[in-house]
């Protein structure tokens, strides 16, 4: 039991908390914003999302994501095929943003939660600890999967137009990859992580001190 | 009681408190004993750099809505749609929804996201301390959607990977898709550079 406090990231004001492995939501007591969440498994929830979804990411670009028909003639794509036709026409700016939006940032964070999870979940401190939450705290907005889920929907729409389009084994698979690291994200608790990194640090700083 | 007065920073990465070093000026910085990361008290330069962002994106808006995003090459010849053509043929075909979907992700969302930023951006160099809660919401709000209006650049990345018969039918991707992603992109650039902490510092 020891009091922490922490400033909030929105609007600067210090707030105590009391104990912060109690579970629960603790807010800003002036502007309301969430300062973090607690709840107890993190580390496995973390683990075991990103498993799933890691599996899932190989499925996805593994299957075709969807077949057109319009009057006897078939095209298939996977889920990197428009990205090789971006660069194929030129369109670099374009090809390479999708490229990182939805294969390169959703990619290295799945396998970056993994490095620092599971070396966690069995109990050892991994290296590069601070490198690698940094970077998955910078990639956060630039994975774009969710948005790409609703794209790809709205260009079904559009297509059914003008012919047939059949749905792959991929595309199921993204739409649950979409729904699995969404419940990731919702559980994960960066404070925790930090905190335990920041305990490493002192014993570590002791050590060298004697 | 807000961690500036106290002569405490926030540090950006982990958000641990750190003391500040007393020097004058809003440019000092210290270093997270946590993460190494760099921590000011508030972002440095955040409001020029955020007009500066806003207002190049309101520049790229403008050939993002007046030149065509995608091309659909037809044996019959070349058809051009621009944001709104789409958003007119969905609505007139009858697909109100899609129509309703695509109309708010690239021109409610985009242009929303702009004026908050810029309307956030007066009040603070005023130093204004009216509804401070209601500015804070309407940023918070900036930051949730701006990724949103990625969905029409995507929809012409699936229609480009799915559309391609040689002579039959080909669909191409045209100069506006470029400039609207630039208004993405820079749109959550400037959400990013401008510091929200700004909105409550109201005292001289």
């Amino acid at each position: 039991m020891s009091v922490h406090y922490f400033s909030c990231h929105e609007c600067d004001e210090i707030s105590k908390v009391n104990d912060i492995y109690k579970p629960g939501r603790y807010k800003c007591s002036n502007c309301g914003h969430l300062l973090f969440s607690y709840r107890p498994g993190m580390i496995e929830k973390i683990v075991a999302y990103n498993l799933a979804a890691l599996i899932l990411f190989f499925v996805t670009n593994y299957f075709p994501f969807l077949s057109f028909h319009v009057v006897g003639l078939v095209s298939h794509a996977n889920f990197t095929t428009s990205i090789y036709y971006l660069f194929n026409e030129g369109e670099y700016l374009m090809g390479g943003v999708i490229l990182m939006t939805t294969i390169i940032v959703p990619l290295s964070r799945i396998i970056l939660y993994l490095m620092l999870c599971t070396p966690l979940y069995f109990g050892y401190f991994p290296r590069y600890a601070t490198q690698m939450l940094k970077l998955i705290e910078k990639f956060l907005p630039w994975g774009m999967l969710d948005v790409f889920l609703v794209g790809v929907l709205v260009s079904i729409v559009k297509l059914v137009k003008m012919g047939t389009v059949i749905p792959g084994t991929s595309l199921w698979a993204f739409m649950i990859m979409v729904f699995v690291l969404a419940a990731a994200q919702a559980s994960f608790n960066p404070h925790q992580i930090w905190d335990i990194i920041g305990e490493e640090k002192r014993k570590a700083g002791k050590e060298t001190m004697v | 009681m807000r961690a500036l007065e106290e002569g405490l920073g926030t540090c950006p990465t982990c958000h641990q408190m750190v003391k500040m070093p007393k020097r004058p000026g809003s440019k000092y910085l210290a270093i997270c004993p946590r993460c190494q990361s760099r921590v000011y008290p508030r972002i440095p330069d955040s409001i020029q750099q955020t007009w500066a962002l806003v207002i190049a994106s309101i520049i790229f808006y403008i050939p993002a809505n007046l030149l065509p995003m995608m091309h659909v090459h037809t044996f019959a010849g070349v058809e051009s749609d621009t944001i709104m053509s789409g958003v007119i043929y969905f609505i007139k075909s009858g697909s109100y929804l899609i129509g309703f979907v695509i109309l708010v992700a690239s021109i409610i969302v985009p242009i929303t996201k702009l004026i908050i930023l810029i309307y956030l951006l007066i009040s603070v160099q005023k130093r204004s301390s009216l509804k401070q809660h209601e500015r804070k919401k309407l940023y918070r709000l900036t930051e949730l959607i701006g990724r949103w209006s990625m969905v029409d650049v995507y929809v012409v990345g699936v229609m480009i990977a799915l559309v391609h018969f040689g002579g039959m039918m080909q669909i191409k991707a045209g100069a506006g898709a470029n400039f609207f992603l630039l208004v993405v992109i820079v749109t959550m650039f400037a959400a990013m550079r401008f510091d929200p902490r700004l909105i409550w510092d109201t005292k001289e």
